[in-house]
């Protein structure tokens, strides 16, 4: 897949797990800093599903490899929304580490994604 | 009387259902992309992906407390899966020609890092700490 996108997107993946572990230790409940920075990978992860779409056609990727592919990308739509509605219905530190489980998470779909890409 | 938390779905184990349920998710899509494009390739590998998703739906569930008696399933499919984990990891440490394909418990979850080994026991303990007492 051409460009930086993919690996910025893991490395704001990481950096987000890494910013949530910091509210964890200091009892902080998710705000609209971390609110914006999800946004903002949840943008580049729309894109990249775009890029992929238009890419696909000039690649040799088999049927199984297509919805493999488009799986992880849907999947990395999906995680970081869900993550926020299962943790902002609790104030706990637990629930706050639930985005460090999201953004992990993400993290391991733009790293397989990468991996399926021939 | 001290109040004691026996909610499963609470505190920390927010974050666990959190975990569960990305391996819910990576499990069953995996299986129904492997079962729907080449099951002939390795059918046992594909069924065992399978019956490893449901287990992890499952034990998202319970520990969710989601349905009827939320923690009778948590406790039967954490239990189950630490058995498959720890059946199918043996099996293919010893024999690794027995499942021509990987699955998440092939080799105690190695190919994930060995949380799947490590999950049942988190589990397990969880559902320890917050059963129901007196």
């Amino acid at each position: 897949m051409d460009g930086p996108l993919p690996l910025a997107l893991l490395v704001a993946s990481l950096a987000f797990a890494v910013v949530v572990l910091v509210y964890v230790v200091l009892d902080r409940t998710p705000d609209w800093g971390l609110l914006g920075f999800a946004g903002v990978i949840e943008l580049g992860t729309l894109v990249l599903l775009g890029v992929a779409a238009v890419q696909v056609g000039d690649v040799s990727l088999s049927g199984g490899g297509k919805v493999t592919l488009f799986g992880y990308l849907v999947a990395g739509l999906l995680l970081l929304p869900i993550g926020f509605v299962w943790s902002l219905a609790e104030r706990s530190r637990g629930a706050t580490a639930v985005l460090m489980v999201a953004g992990l998470a993400q993290a391991f779909v733009v790293v397989r994604i990468l991996q399926v890409w021939p | 009387m001290t109040s004691i938390r026996t909610s499963t779905r609470s505190g920390a184990g927010r974050a666990l259902v959190a975990v569960y349920g990305v391996f819910a998710l990576a499990a069953t899509a995996r299986s129904l992309v492997q079962l729907g494009t080449k099951a002939s390739e390795a059918p046992l590998a594909y069924t065992l992906s399978a019956v490893a998703g449901l287990v992890y739906v499952a034990a998202t569930l319970g520990l969710a407390e989601v349905g009827p008696a939320p923690r009778r399933l948590a406790w039967a499919a954490v239990g189950f899966e630490l058995v498959g984990v720890l059946t199918v990891g043996t099996l293919t440490v010893l024999d690794p020609e027995l499942f021509p394909d990987q699955t998440v418990w092939s080799a105690y979850g190695e190919g994930y890092g060995w949380l799947p080994l490590v999950l049942p026991f988190v589990g397990l303990a969880w559902l320890w700490h917050t059963r129901p007492r007196h």
